[in-house]
């Protein structure tokens, strides 16, 4: 890492993983991020939550660049981006953010998506050792116990030699977070992984999540599963028409929230 | 019926030679045209703009004229053409270039990628973009997505179109007996000319094309059931449709 100006915050037990900074993010005149500040610590979980239309997978998709914001900046697993209108550039170089560099990040940061997004023509066994094998050049045999080993995880094991054709959504999911662990990643994105299920399969994911989280996991999260979010986060940012409207310990959110907005947001699930 | 040309050594070798240049030039024409129709397929969905203009262009003259007229084209307006050009005899590609196979392969492989390309791409957009997203975010390279995951998943959508196409191909070939090209039909009307009989050589190789399609399309449908992902919808023997309940 070429040398950088050190703050007192980096040596502090808790530096953050994550440090966004006025993030801004347009789709043509709709402004979707106004301004977003994030910071996460180490081995935490932050859950982000929000009505529709607040951000929040915006939000969650700028960590991993599936979206690019047109302001700001982003610290994540120790790669720098400064954030232009004209594309994103790495604040290591002031170049613009080169395809390696991307790929690196990508490769430290995995996500889970709503919709699972398994490779259907890829067994079990192969969505999870796929990633392994392209992005980080490990051997095909190593890549397979890794993904044996994370499969294992969750539960799904046995399943390793089916197509995801063949699962129910909640195992679907289950080998979703597999794939994600698979890269051993410094951080996991999680985009509303349980929104896509049955009520009946929700806990079986969740169940994984909260083991994950017991782990001392640094994730970042978009759920709509409220209590499931106070029980594990550490942090809670409620997003609000594309700012954020207020970010601290669950229990001062879900109690005591001094935004009034937020309050009614929370109202009807405590 | 009078089969006994058949055992005549000199209408059992065109027979042959016919058969051979049948396989081989669909064999030729299925590789060179599929790989085509992948380049025109993504030509036309993120080719910059000339690129994607040319491919739509070809594609809809190739769709849009008969196929015998594009190998009459190729074979005698372009082929005669190049024969004039000063030299050319004497160079290394005048072997190939005066062979109708060449022009038979051009002719094939272009109509397969103009028909299979948009086949392909049709597929190429069906498969949800969630996944190629995904190849994105674990940080897989566009050419890793590409070839990994978009691909492969496409052709698992059209690969039943595909065999369809295939077997559209085989049957096309006859048409290049028109251009002196020793294939089955070529061979059947050398020995009709030549023992005045009409039907008998057409009813051979009318079953010798039977069979190649039946056996193509047992080959294809084994690629079919082997593709990956893919659990073979397989019936149960029932002649008479389902029981009926009394």
């Amino acid at each position: 890492m070429p040398p950088s100006v050190t703050t007192s915050d980096d040596l502090s037990p808790t530096s953050p993983v994550v440090e966004a900074r006025h993030l801004v993010k347009r789709y043509g005149d709709t402004s979707v991020l106004r301004d977003v500040s994030l910071s996460v610590a180490e081995g935490t979980v932050t859950t982000i939550i929000g009505a529709s239309g607040s951000g929040k997978s915006t939000l969650l998709r700028c960590m991993n660049l599936l979206e690019r914001p047109q302001q700001g900046s982003l610290s994540i697993a120790d790669e720098r981006i400064r954030f232009t209108e004209q594309g994103p550039r790495s604040s290591h170089t002031d170049m613009p953010l080169s395809r390696h560099q991307l790929q690196r990040l990508r490769g430290k940061v995995s996500m889970v998506f709503q919709q699972f997004n398994l490779w259907p023509h890829l067994t079990v066994l192969g969505n999870v050792s796929e990633a392994p094998v392209r992005v980080k050049g490990i051997s095909r045999r190593k890549a397979n116990a890794l993904a044996a080993h994370y499969l294992e995880r969750v539960g799904m094991a046995e399943r390793a030699d089916a197509y995801p054709a063949f699962l129910s959504g909640g195992q679907q999911q289950r080998v979703a977070i597999a794939r994600a662990l698979a890269m051993e990643p410094e951080i996991l994105l999680f985009d509303e992984p349980t929104s896509a299920l049955d009520p009946e399969r929700v806990n079986e994911v969740l169940g994984v999540i909260r083991g994950l989280a017991d782990e001392g996991r640094t994730m970042l999260m978009v759920t709509h599963e409220m209590a499931f979010a106070r029980e594990v986060s550490d942090q809670i940012v409620f997003l609000d028409r594309g700012v954020v409207g207020e970010a601290g310990p669950p229990e001062r959110i879900f109690e005591h929230s001094d935004n009034e907005r937020c309050r009614r947001f929370i109202a009807p699930a405590a | 019926m009078d089969f006994g040309w058949l055992s005549d050594p000199f209408y059992q070798e065109y027979l042959i030679e016919g058969l051979i240049n049948t396989l081989w030039l669909l064999l030729v024409s299925a590789i060179a045209g599929l790989t085509l129709a992948i380049g025109m397929a993504m030509a036309r969905i993120r080719g910059p703009r000339p690129l994607a203009w040319t491919a739509t262009a070809v594609t809809s003259v190739i769709r849009g004229t008969p196929l015998l007229v594009q190998l009459f084209f190729f074979y005698y307006g372009v082929g005669r053409l190049l024969e004039g050009i000063p030299g050319i005899q004497d160079s290394i590609f005048w072997g190939l270039l005066r062979d109708p196979f060449f022009y038979a392969t051009l002719t094939f492989t272009l109509s397969v990628g103009a028909y299979s390309g948009e086949i392909l791409r049709g597929a190429l957009l069906s498969v949800p973009p969630g996944e190629r997203e995904a190849g994105r975010a674990f940080g897989l390279n566009p050419f890793q997505v590409f070839w990994r995951l978009w691909l492969p998943r496409a052709v698992q959508l059209c690969l039943p179109t595909l065999t369809g196409e295939m077997i559209l191909l085989l049957k096309s070939i006859p048409l290049v007996s028109t251009i002196a090209m020793m294939d089955l039909l070529q061979a059947a009307n050398i020995i009709r000319d030549e023992t005045f009989l009409t039907y008998e050589p057409l009813l051979l190789i009318a079953a010798v094309y039977l069979l190649l399609t039946i056996v193509l399309t047992l080959c294809l449908r084994q690629v079919e059931h082997h593709f990956p992902g893919v659990q073979p919808v397989r019936r149960a023997w029932r002649p008479f449709g389902q029981p009926r309940r009394v």
